[in-house]
């Protein structure tokens, strides 16, 4: 059971594991050790609590990593609070920009697409040319996705690659301890 | 104080350090004792309070004398007190003035 519980907290940020990771298989190897002997149901429910218990905390401490909020101790009970002066990160302005490159892009592409229909086509136009607007409201999505999903990668790769400022800004406030 | 009113769990969990100096087992123990088995936190929750806790400064971190292992224990830090008599007064005040405006009810 113990090494099931330490594969659980290899899901928690190294950072993390590294201050708390030996302290917490302590408290659950005794706590396993003081459930030995009551009955099967008992010892259920006690792996149920501290797996979902170590889950609920590796997915908070990697949310609280990658968002950078401070929270407010009344997590503990599932409510989240940002405080007054929680850091916005600097990679965010970078993803803004590429976001915001996307939507000119888009922008582009539909006044390209509106100048190439031809306007005074008359009856003889053929029927099933599609109004710009309709193109537009049909692409953008796409676009919007592809962006999102771009400057998620790049924050990933960026995250991987240590330089998201993430693990800095954690290091630090370790230091500082 | 922004950070008051506090949680259940958090009130329970200074309230076990205020006595004296305890290691995260024992921490979990008197909870659950404290509240009559009402609060039973698993070993995640409860570190990722002391954790905010810590780095607060509400809590202290240090390393049991008498331990066999070096095990590492978490006492009150000053700040950390005057917080939680702070939470204990807004308490009582709630109390007090629930318990007169229930009487009054009655009446």
């Amino acid at each position: 059971m113990i090494a099931f519980y330490r594969t659980l907290l290899c899901l928690y940020p190294a950072e993390y594991r590294k201050r708390f990771g030996e302290e917490m298989l302590a408290v659950l190897f005794q706590e396993h050790e003081e459930n030995a002997k009551r009955r099967w149901r008992n010892r259920i429910r006690l792996v149920l609590r501290e797996t979902a218990g170590l889950l609920k905390g590796a997915f908070h401490e990697h949310f609280r990593m990658i968002t950078e909020i401070q929270e407010e101790l009344s997590f503990v009970t599932g409510r989240f609070a940002m405080r007054n002066g929680f850091r916005f990160p600097k990679s965010t302005i970078f993803f803004m920009a590429i976001i915001l490159g996307g939507v000119l892009t888009a922008i582009k592409k539909g006044e390209d697409i509106a100048t190439s229909v031809p306007h005074d086509i008359g009856p003889i136009a053929p029927i099933h040319i599609q109004p710009v607007h309709s193109i537009l409201l049909g692409g953008m999505p796409l676009f919007f996705a592809f962006f999102y999903a771009a400057g998620l990668i790049g924050w990933a790769i960026l995250f991987a690659l240590r330089r998201s400022g993430v693990h800095r800004l954690d290091s630090m406030s370790l230091t500082q301890k | 104080m922004e950070t008051l009113p506090l949680t259940e769990p958090v009130v329970l969990i200074l309230l076990s350090l205020a006595g004296q100096a305890q290691h995260g087992y024992a921490i979990l123990k008197d909870v659950e004792a404290m509240s009559n088995g009402r609060v039973v936190l698993s070993t995640g929750t409860l570190y990722g309070a002391l954790r905010r806790l810590l780095e607060d400064d509400w809590i202290e971190r240090f390393e049991e004398e008498e331990s066999p292992r070096g095990r590492q224990a978490y006492r009150l830090t000053p700040q950390g007190r005057r917080n939680l008599q702070l939470e204990i007064q807004r308490m009582k005040h709630i109390t007090r003035l629930a318990s007169l405006r229930v009487t009054r009810q009655e009446s």
